[in-house]
């Protein structure tokens, strides 16, 4: 059982390397690529889905999954974008985020902890739920134009680095201490390795899940809040293609998933690698439907080079084995 | 008893096949819409004005569609309701191409199926209610454009899935326009959003940065409005960068004024939802398409070409900084 966490393993710097090739490519073919402008817009895209995904991780690591975070979001934004809306202080109204995330983060616990559903056909029902709610909430028509105090508060640069910067290393840094510093690391991956086992040596299994859910919930609301703070509107359609996308940029961090094993530093780079592959591709003119075809592309890339290397250290094993007998 | 029970029975039969056959013909004389993704400013109006209709023309009025932009999704929606044996329906097509077998189906059950907001021009549909041509719409934006940036900008299009057909068309008269009457206007190849604001919105940043000698953004999905409008916001390019769009008044307003948006082009929904369902009852009722047409309710004939079957709503109208507030959709 691998625990890399924010350590340095073989996927880790694989990614890496992708990022550095790709960046070395669309810089060479774009001029417009490598400047401060360019990567700051490459981050700001990123911050919402850094969020998500780091709720993903821990989610996946338990064998668990949420394909509601995007809808989830979009819930939380609303509340959000309507305090806003209603002259609520610009502070009070981002806290609102967090907070609403927590709720529905304790609704999705509940229905698939306490309720024993299986997480994907759970989340895949609140999906269904979430997203009326939005339709509901909007009443069909979408919030836009809201007052951009939230903005000018998330936007800012105290010493030149954006707060969405600081506020993604201080939810990284706080996971990784809940991982790496408490028990609630271990028995989290315990959990991912097999429920069965992690029960019957004293893991409080239902805790430990339904403390994850809610976890992922207040990220999400973490989300929601830049979200309405970036866009200053929430449609309908928010949040749709997220939780894919969170899922791919977790497994090509090098989180299995199914479950066991996890890495907060890989997933981290695993959303700046989709992202920046976004952003060059269009940069170079590349049509849109080729770039979803390189981007799903690269992740079934890496996940068949980890089946293969897998496959290759087992043939190896063969082989000292049978050199042994 | 028994006997007495038996007769409650047998009348409890002949009520429930009584309501049965009246919601038979109940369903005989509705007309059904399915738009491209419910939930949206602008399908609530074509919504709002299909049940207008619906009260004005004595017809049952039936509106349903997927809760995202997607083709499958759409198609079984439709499906069902020929199941259903409703007497006529509407579709905004979301991929033209899958839509010849469900006419064929519609066909052996005795539904009409037809096209309105989204043309299947092969699908053999039986009519297309067109808000404006497609040639209206291409044509308008650019020339508007033109106006405000000159004829030779370069113009960023952000759209929105690709396989919508309603969307490639304009697409494809903006570029004829430019390539006929405007040779130095530099269209750029569009990008595909999907339906999020928030792609959308990355999309439109991207592209300005690609080229910082852009001067105009086309948001071609009503979607990718707010994303684009955003975008030029956030970007600081207000001013230097116009955005406009096929958007509804509400959706546009707020970029409208804060000079984000120059403009946007489109027609009133509510008013393409009622001919929807006129042209609906139209085709329950049997009664042939002339080639100009007095509609109850509406107040300019309305023209039909029988050649490419097409029913059309007028031209379409151009929302700025003056009118916007005169708009509610």
């Amino acid at each position: 059982m691998r625990s890399a966490l924010f350590g340095f393993g073989a996927r880790e710097t694989t990614l890496l390397a992708a990022c550095i090739v790709a960046f070395a490519v669309f810089a060479l073919a774009s001029p417009y690529f490598a400047t401060t402008d360019n990567l700051l817009t490459i981050l700001r895209n990123s911050n919402e889905l850094l969020f998500l995904s780091l709720g993903m991780t821990l989610l996946l690591a338990m064998a668990d999954v949420d394909v509601s975070v995007g809808v989830t979001m979009g819930l939380a934004a609303i509340a959000v974008g309507q305090a806003l809306q209603g002259g609520w202080p610009p502070l009070l109204a981002g806290l609102l985020g967090p907070i609403a995330g927590a709720a529905l983060g304790l609704v999705t616990a509940s229905v698939v902890v306490l309720g024993r559903i299986p997480a994907i056909v759970g989340t895949l029902g609140l999906f269904g739920v979430y997203r009326a709610a939005i339709f509901l909430a909007l009443g069909g028509s979408w919030l836009s134009g809201i007052p951009d105090g939230l903005t000018r508060v998330l936007g800012a640069r105290p010493l030149g680095v954006p707060v969405a910067i600081i506020v993604v290393l201080i939810a990284y840094g706080c996971v990784w201490v809940l991982l790496r510093r408490t028990p609630f690391g271990p028995h989290l991956l315990a959990i991912g390795g097999s429920e069965e086992r992690a029960r019957l040596s004293g893991v409080a299994v239902k805790r430990t899940r339904f403390a994850t859910f809610v976890v992922n919930g207040i990220l999400c609301g973490v989300a929601a809040s830049f979200y309405v703070a970036t866009y200053r509107n929430v449609a309908t359609t928010i949040g749709g293609a997220l939780a894919l996308e969170a899922i791919a940029a977790t497994a090509l961090g090098g989180t299995s998933i199914t479950g066991g094993r996890c890495s907060l530093l890989g997933t981290a780079i695993g959303v700046v690698l989709l992202r920046l592959l976004q952003n060059g591709l269009l940069l170079m003119g590349v049509p849109s439907l080729w770039q979803s075809v390189v981007t799903g592309g690269l992740l079934l890339g890496v996940l068949a080079f980890e089946v293969l290397s897998e496959r290759v250290a087992l043939a190896r094993l063969n082989i000292w084995a049978r050199a042994a007998s | 008893m028994l006997k007495m029970a038996r007769s409650i029975l047998a009348g409890g039969a002949v009520l429930a096949l009584a309501t049965a056959s009246a919601s038979a013909q109940d369903a005989h004389n509705s007309v059904a819409f399915v738009p491209q993704i419910v939930g949206i400013p602008y399908f609530n109006a074509m919504q709002e004005g299909g049940n207008k209709a619906g009260a004005a023309l004595g017809v049952k009025f039936i509106y349903s569609g997927p809760t995202d932009t997607n083709p499958v999704d759409q198609l079984q929606i439709v499906q069902n309701l020929i199941n259903q044996g409703v007497g006529a329906v509407a579709v905004s097509v979301l991929d033209a191409s899958s839509l010849a077998p469900v006419v064929q189906a519609a066909k052996a059950k005795g539904v009409k199926l037809f096209t309105s907001d989204s043309d299947a021009p092969k699908s053999g549909r039986a009519v297309y209610v067109a808000q404006a041509t497609d040639e209206g719409l291409g044509y308008t934006i650019v020339d508007e454009l033109v106006k405000r940036v000159g004829d030779d900008a370069k113009i960023g299009i952000v759209s929105g899935e690709a396989t919508a057909s309603n969307l490639n068309a304009w697409i494809g008269f903006m570029q004829q326009r430019a390539k006929e009457k405007y040779p130095k206007l530099k269209l750029l190849a569009p990008q595909f959003a999907g339906g999020t604001a928030e792609r959308a919105a990355q999309i439109a940043s991207d592209m300005m940065t690609a080229n910082p000698d852009l001067k105009a953004v086309i948001a071609v999905a009503s979607t990718t409005c707010p994303g684009v409008g955003q975008a030029i916001e956030t970007a600081g390019k207000v001013g230097k960068v116009i955005g406009t769009g096929y958007c509804s008044p509400n959706t546009a307003r707020s970029y409208i004024k804060s000079g984000s948006f120059g403009f946007s082009v489109l027609w009133d929904p509510s008013a393409l939802g009622y001919l929807t369902v006129w042209a609906g009852k139209q085709l329950i009722d049997g009664k042939p398409f002339a080639a100009s047409n007095t509609v109850p309710g509406m107040d300019h004939p309305v023209s039909y070409d029988d050649k490419t079957g097409v029913l059309l709503l007028g031209e379409p109208a151009v929302f700025t900084k003056d009118n916007v507030d005169k708009f509610n959709f």
